[in-house]
């Protein structure tokens, strides 16, 4: 049967071949431009899905490895200071064993103690090394360098510190509001108040200015505004050597309660600590509520309402005291108090971590704690030793430099603990390193597949269509020209 | 048989050659006429007259003029327009939407998340570091500035679809009341027994515009007026009557239109209509962008809260509990990082204790790996993915779909004109054809003159 044709039949059928011929020819051009098979969502959902994720995979993967190489970078650097603490260990050992024997005399050995002092000093430069903006050896505590120079025989309480924003503001023991070096004041002479006398360090307790009395009143001046009183209120008197900093105390911009926080008591912890009390319901003493805790704020106890007297319990010892103001304690409100065991040490035992991996967090720096003193670990106090020893040698004392021998043996053993610990870590970082290496080029791989183009497959497309177009508009062309009018006379 | 009534049949036949031929030309010169059926002239005898023993021939003459169409391919085509405008309307309006979702060269909204963890991994290796939290802040304003500026493209799209429909509806009401007026004309031609051949096909026309818009039923009525239809039975052309359509506000939603007569404004037509453009954007309007739109709202909401809940825990340089990281929002079009931290970088709480440690920080990067979204299987980022597979998916559908309905009615246009279009080569060879009846009429005109003049030479 033959079926009629019309002129737009004829018309028709071409023109929309040619659209569909020219429509992929189309498809095949911008695959070329831009070298990718999916250009847009809908030329295949399921892949576009799929390089999200394996970009967002990769992504990952290139944070890891920078958190790998800053990781690197601290513990490189944390070993390269215990190695120089290490080798001065050995020079101390040295003298130790020289001065020890009957050969020396109390003119070398004084000499001898001179010596130690520089090592004592070089040490703790190394110890109170920083990278950035942080203590290498300080645990997490930032506020100052984690050695000092001097014992500090009491345990010893910060002064509380009020956060940024408390709407509770007080002053502390010391009055005034001051932002800058830690004071220091040590008392000289024990005594009532009165009669004891004191000296004050405005460097953090390196050096001392003149001794002064102290009054009967209590009441210290300092420089910049600052006071400290001493409220007669315990069993003991001033003793000497008693030594009181005191930190940067913050007056809260927004802090709006005025009253006095005074931290009080004796520290009875055997590691450096951070308190926290975050109030829960703001309202007057009898009102509010408060929780404590004694890991710097992480995790806290149950909820307090023992506010009623103003003076509450931390635990191990501290106490706090407030003062009432003029404005109400409001909830949020944060307070802190560091508490230091008795000797050189005011860091904590935390350590940094970073993540390297999925699910996987790396603690990387090691705290001062673990390598220079008998706690979180360790077993001997590093700087005592060196004291001890310069000591004896000052005292002119064989035996005690004798017994120093032993415990600077200890002691280098535990450097090289910590060293050791430092390789393991680094050893673990290059493995993973290594991991996210492979990882990163898989990737790369498998969004390559998905996405990109194959030119040479696209090209011959390419000349194939173009082909098709061409004969396409060969056609074209030929049917307009064979009509039955030429035909007809 | 007299000379005379063979003049007479002469006379017939060029008359009806004469007209034959004028119809071909009208057919040919209308070859490229959108819509135009062919007319053909209807040759029938006169049949004869019993005149004593024998019969006389009376002639030829045309009996009608016929316009050559098949009215069920003319149903089949307008069902398919419904379709095709269904399909065209979502088309274009999910190639808007592609659009602001084309994740294709990056910067889009998966990237920018990517940033945004990494800067929490890269404060949790300095806590303290100025730089890094400038970083953060600024990694968490481009996040939510995209969010903010694809929830308002989204609306905007659908904004579009929406005043579409506005245009769509006067059209509609242009349309038929052209149908309405079509359908008196016809009428009455038809009353006075004439053709009204051209005016059927511009009528055609008219209901193929009309077919694009929505879908109708539509039937011929006795007078020769096609009445049409709501799917649901309601009139809206019967005769020369019309029953206009109008939009107006969505209580709801008062910048979106809902479909109306003009007359009776409480009535809601919206569901009535199922296919055609009107149809089209109605469907993307209320229902796919809406949907694209919680899905976005719910992914911002989603880390506005985890990443809020999270930063309250921890504590600021200035040992402050952390306040809220953004301005807490359920909708992705009130994104903002909180107006605090923007001016003061010290109160990003990277940390978990008082002491600078900065794991509140490295808490916050690991929420990438988290399986926050969709009941707790997936991350954010997966959620991000699937809902831009979902786009393209959509739209490569709707591609498909305008695809084969183009096809169909390519085919269907094509077996229309089979039946009812112009062939230049059948007119020809019909000229041809009507040019010798013609010639041959003429000559038997002079045949005839001549016996009449032979008679009258008869007789001197």
């Amino acid at each position: 049967m033959a079926i009629r044709v019309s002129e737009n039949m004829k018309f028709n059928t071409m023109v929309n071949n040619l659209f569909r011929v020219q429509d992929s020819y189309n498809e095949f051009m911008e695959n070329m431009a831009t070298q990718k098979k999916i250009n847009r969502p809908s030329d295949d959902p399921i892949g576009m899905g799929r390089v999200l994720s394996l970009r967002k995979s990769k992504a990952s993967v290139e944070q890891y490895s920078r958190n790998i190489d800053n990781c690197n970078s601290w513990i490189e650097i944390t070993e390269s200071k215990l190695y120089s603490v290490g080798e001065l260990l050995m020079d101390a050992k040295e003298i130790a064993i020289a001065q020890s024997t009957a050969t020396a005399s109390a003119e070398t050995r004084s000499i001898s103690a001179v010596a130690v002092q520089q090592i004592i000093d070089e040490m703790l430069s190394l110890a109170n090394a920083k990278y950035g903006d942080r203590y290498l050896f300080s645990g997490t505590m930032m506020d100052e360098a984690p050695f000092s120079s001097s014992y500090t025989d009491n345990s010893r309480i910060g002064n509380f510190i009020a956060a940024g924003d408390n709407t509770f503001d007080g002053d502390v023991t010391a009055g005034g509001t001051y932002a800058g070096v830690p004071y220091v004041v040590r008392i000289v002479t024990g005594g009532d108040l009165g009669e004891a006398t004191y000296e004050v360090s405005d460097d953090g307790g390196n050096t001392w200015g003149p001794s002064s009395t102290v009054p009967a009143s209590g009441t210290i001046s300092l420089p910049g505004g600052l006071d400290l009183t001493f409220h007669n209120n315990g069993t003991n008197q001033l003793a000497a050597g008693d030594t009181f900093s005191l930190h940067t105390v913050e007056a809260a911009e927004d802090n709006t309660f005025d009253g006095d926080v005074n931290a009080g008591g004796s520290y009875t912890g055997s590691q450096n600590k951070t308190f926290v009390v975050k109030i829960v319901d703001s309202g007057s003493f009898a009102d509010a509520t408060y929780r404590v805790s004694s890991d710097g704020g992480k995790t806290w106890g149950g909820l307090e309402s023992d506010l009623d007297t103003g003076t509450i319990t931390l635990g191990d010892g501290i106490g706090l005291t407030f003062t009432a103001g003029t404005t109400d304690l409001t909830a949020d409100d944060i307070f802190y108090v560091n508490a230091f065991t008795p000797g050189y040490y005011n860091g904590n035992s935390e350590e940094f971590s970073i993540n390297i991996g999925r699910d996987t967090s790396f603690d990387y720096s090691i705290s001062g704690e673990s390598i220079f003193t008998e706690n979180a670990g360790g077993s001997v106090d590093i700087f005592k030793i060196l004291n001890d020893l310069k000591d004896s040698l000052e005292a002119d004392d064989p035996d005690g430099i004798a017994a120093q021998l032993d415990s600077i043996e200890e002691a280098s053993v535990q450097v090289n603990e910590n060293i050791a610990r430092c390789g393991t870590r680094m050893n673990r970082l290059e493995i993973a390193e290594n991991n996210m290496a492979d990882l990163k080029y898989n990737l790369t791989r498998l969004i390559s597949n998905t996405e990109d183009a194959d030119i040479a497959e696209i090209a011959t497309r390419l000349a194939m269509k173009e082909i098709a177009l061409k004969a396409s508009y060969a056609m074209a062309s030929e049917m307009g020209s064979l009509t039955i009018l030429d035909f007809l006379k | 048989m007299s000379s005379i009534s063979l003049l007479n049949t002469a006379r017939e036949g060029l008359s009806s050659h004469q007209t034959a031929i004028n119809l071909t030309g009208s057919n040919i010169t209308n070859v490229n006429t959108p819509g135009y059926t062919r007319q053909v002239a209807v040759f029938s005898s006169l049949g004869c007259v019993n005149v004593g023993a024998g019969q006389v021939q009376l002639g030829v003459e045309i009996e009608k003029i016929e316009r050559v169409y098949d009215k069920f391919v003319g149903v089949q085509i307008s069902d398919k327009m419904h379709d095709l405008g269904y399909s065209e309307a979502k088309k274009g309006i999910l190639e808007k939407v592609e659009i602001i979702f084309n994740e294709s060269e990056g910067n889009g909204i998966s990237e920018l998340l990517d940033k945004f963890w990494s800067s929490w991994e890269d404060l949790s290796a300095n806590p303290s570091g100025i730089v890094e939290r400038d970083a953060l802040v600024s990694a968490a304003q481009n996040l939510a500035s995209i969010f903010r500026s694809s929830s308002a493209e989204l609306v905007s799209v659908q904004n579009d679809a929406n005043t579409e429909i506005a245009g769509l509806i006067d059209q509609a009401n242009i349309y038929m009341s052209d149908l309405a007026d079509l359908n008196m004309e016809i009428g009455a031609i038809k009353t006075g027994k004439g053709d009204a051949n051209d005016l059927i096909d511009k009528r055609d026309e008219v209901l193929k515009g009309l077919a694009e818009i929505f879908d109708f039923q539509h039937l011929e009525d006795s007078n020769g007026a096609i009445n049409v239809f709501l799917p649901n039975g309601m009139p809206l052309v019967i005769g020369d009557r019309i029953w206009e359509l109008d939009v107006e506000a969505n209580p709801a939603n008062s910048s979106f239109y809902d479909i109306v007569f003009k007359d009776d404004s409480a009535t809601v037509l919206n569901d009535t209509v199922t296919k055609g453009k009107v149809a089209g954007f109605l469907e993307i309007r209320d229902n796919k962008i809406a949907s694209y739109l919680n899905d976005l709202n719910s992914l911002a909401a989603s880390i506005i809260a985890e990443v809020n809940v999270r930063h309250q825990l921890g504590y600021d340089m200035d040992q402050n509990l952390g306040g809220v990281f953004f301005e807490p929002a359920t909708e992705a079009e009130n994104m903002w990082v909180s107006s605090d931290i923007s001016e003061d970088v010290n109160r990003i709480a990277a940390s978990e204790t008082v002491n600078g440690d900065g794991d509140n920080a490295k808490f916050i990067g690991a929420f990438k790996d988290e399986f926050f979204m969709n009941g707790g299987t997936s991350t954010f980022n997966d959620y991000y993915a699937s809902f831009v597979g979902k786009v393209g998916q959509d739209l490569a559908d709707e591609e498909r779909g305008l695809d084969h309905h183009t096809n169909l009615m390519n085919q269907l246009i094509n077996k229309r004109e089979g039946i009812s279009g112009v062939s230049i080569d059948e007119e020809m060879t019909n000229l041809v054809k009507y040019q010798l009846g013609y010639n041959a009429a003429a000559r038997l005109c002079n045949v005839a003159d001549e016996l009449i003049d032979t008679l009258l030479n008869l007789v001197q």
